[in-house]
């Protein structure tokens, strides 16, 4: 069929022939995979080609962002009628502050009592996802925040209901974060009714996480709400991350398969929180990045009692 | 001939980043499971009318950056495509001689070794595979193939004449 075998066709090619070529290649590759896999050596190379591709994935929002910009200027009626719905609530969560105020004082008072050195003073900034991954099986989000800004990897990242996910790759000008709902990724929780322990696994679809590690006599309702529990030193704990959906149990199964829905509103809007946590006993270049950081940063001392306070009406 | 091979570099960078700007244009869900592989395709293309220029390691680079931007393991997206060129490229003699329509069918083992490969690797790292339409990406990909060809065929003519 043809006349040249290519590997020999030296009119084409210098260097080496393209089967030695892949071999290479598939050598390289799965040595790249497995060191990104098990370690963090990569991430410089990673956010050396984020950066060269950053311009073209902008280029392609560019088209919404334009829309949103237009219809924004074009749609006066509903920007004002947004804005009041906006003043209302900022209305009641001022009330609710005032409330929490008093609440937390207490709540310090008491933890000064029992000598605990955890303070529930958290520092927040907010960023904005500029792209879903265009991956659909992934849930990743980017964010136009980066280490100039303090973002580190590992940070949690909330929205006004509850926890959405941890950066995990931050370059200078962005970061990426994955969501509570990927496949590869689990969340320490615990349930706010009884203190139980356990672990919220992804399920790739955005509405729904597992606790797959509960055995058959655990005591859990549907409706149970679940906290972040702050073990494991990710993310920071008693943000609301779900409330239990439906609990099944199968027979000979030891465990039960519990579902839950994720609290926070993870396919909508636009801004998200980026948490820093002041802890006495959080490591010293968290602290700094938080310190550096004032400007554009509110002050959320008590995000996580906000939470938990709003949690309890709304179940009555 | 300078200046030749000079803007035909360009117009192959240019084509690559429009391709990826398509690759990352934001879609509802539904659409984005059947998502031509556009980008991968335009690497295909250049391979087959390039050989010389664009060949198994660029289409390797080139699919580091695919990585970076799916937030996938660094090599997965470029070992897939590294996998789709040297087929294309052995493939080459055949798929120069048929019309477009029927280079897309052709193409298909080169897809299919390309979707294949990221699945693999996917389910190595625990993520579910076994999903049907995962491989709708394929088939858009063979159907949107004789259309780009002959846009990035129309823009290369246009490229020689001037």
């Amino acid at each position: 069929m043809r006349g040249l075998d290519e590997d020999d066709n030296r009119l084409f090619l210098r260097g080496p022939p393209p089967s030695a070529r892949i071999i290479l290649v598939l050598v390289v590759s799965v040595v790249l995979m497995i060191v990104d896999h098990s370690r963090d050596d990569l991430s410089p190379v990673r956010a050396g080609l984020a950066t060269v591709i950053q311009p073209v994935q902008s280029l392609a929002e560019m088209p919404y962002d334009l829309a949103d910009t237009v219809s924004a200027y074009l749609d006066r009626g509903q920007l004002a009628a947004r804005n009041e719905s906006l003043e209302r609530r900022v209305l009641l969560m001022e009330r609710r502050l005032q409330k929490l105020a008093s609440l937390q004082a207490e709540n310090e008072r008491i933890r000064g009592l029992l000598a605990s050195s955890q303070s529930l003073r958290e520092e927040v900034l907010i960023a904005e996802i500029m792209s879903l991954s265009p991956d659909p099986y992934r849930h990743h989000v980017k964010l136009n925040k980066g280490t100039l800004d303090g973002v580190f990897e590992g940070q949690a990242l909330v929205d006004a209901n509850g926890i959405m996910g941890q950066v995990t790759e931050a370059n200078p000008m962005g970061a990426t974060a994955i969501m509570i709902t990927d496949a590869n990724h689990g969340i320490p929780v615990e349930f706010n009714r009884t203190g139980l322990q356990t672990i919220a696994q992804g399920t790739g679809q955005s509405d729904t996480l597992l606790l797959p590690f509960l055995p058959s006599n655990a005591d859990v309702q549907e409706g149970d709400l679940l906290v972040s529990s702050g073990l494991g030193g990710r993310y920071p704990p008693g943000y609301p991350v779900a409330r239990v959906r439906r609990i099944s149990h199968e027979a000979g199964n030891e465990f039960l398969t519990i579902a839950a829905d994720p609290i926070a509103k993870l396919n909508r809007g636009r801004e998200v929180l980026l948490v820093w946590r002041n802890q006495d006993d959080a490591n010293a270049d968290d602290a700094t990045a938080a310190d550096g950081e004032a400007d554009g940063k509110v002050s959320a001392p008590d995000a996580a009692a906000t939470d938990d306070v709003d949690a309890t009406p709304e179940e009555q | 001939m300078t200046a030749t091979l000079r803007s035909s570099l360009l117009l192959m960078l240019g084509s690559l980043v429009v391709a990826l700007a398509l690759t990352f244009l934001p879609l509802p869900p539904w659409a984005a499971i059947a998502r031509p592989a556009l980008f991968p395709a335009t690497i295909l293309f250049w391979v087959l009318h390039q050989p010389h220029r664009v060949g198994v390691l660029a289409a390797w680079f080139a699919g580091l950056l695919l990585d970076a931007g799916y937030t996938t393991p660094l090599g997965q997206h470029a070992l897939a495509l590294a996998l789709a060129a040297f087929i294309v490229f052995k493939m080459r003699d055949l798929l120069w001689t048929l019309p477009l329509i029927q280079q897309g069918v052709a193409l298909l083992p080169a897809l299919i070794a390309y979707a294949f490969t990221l699945f693999w690797i996917d389910g190595i790292n625990g993520r579910q595979v076994d999903l049907w339409w995962r491989w709708l990406p394929v088939l858009s990909t063979a159907v949107v193939w004789p259309l780009w060809s002959l846009i990035l065929e129309r823009f290369a003519l246009v490229e020689v004449d001037s």
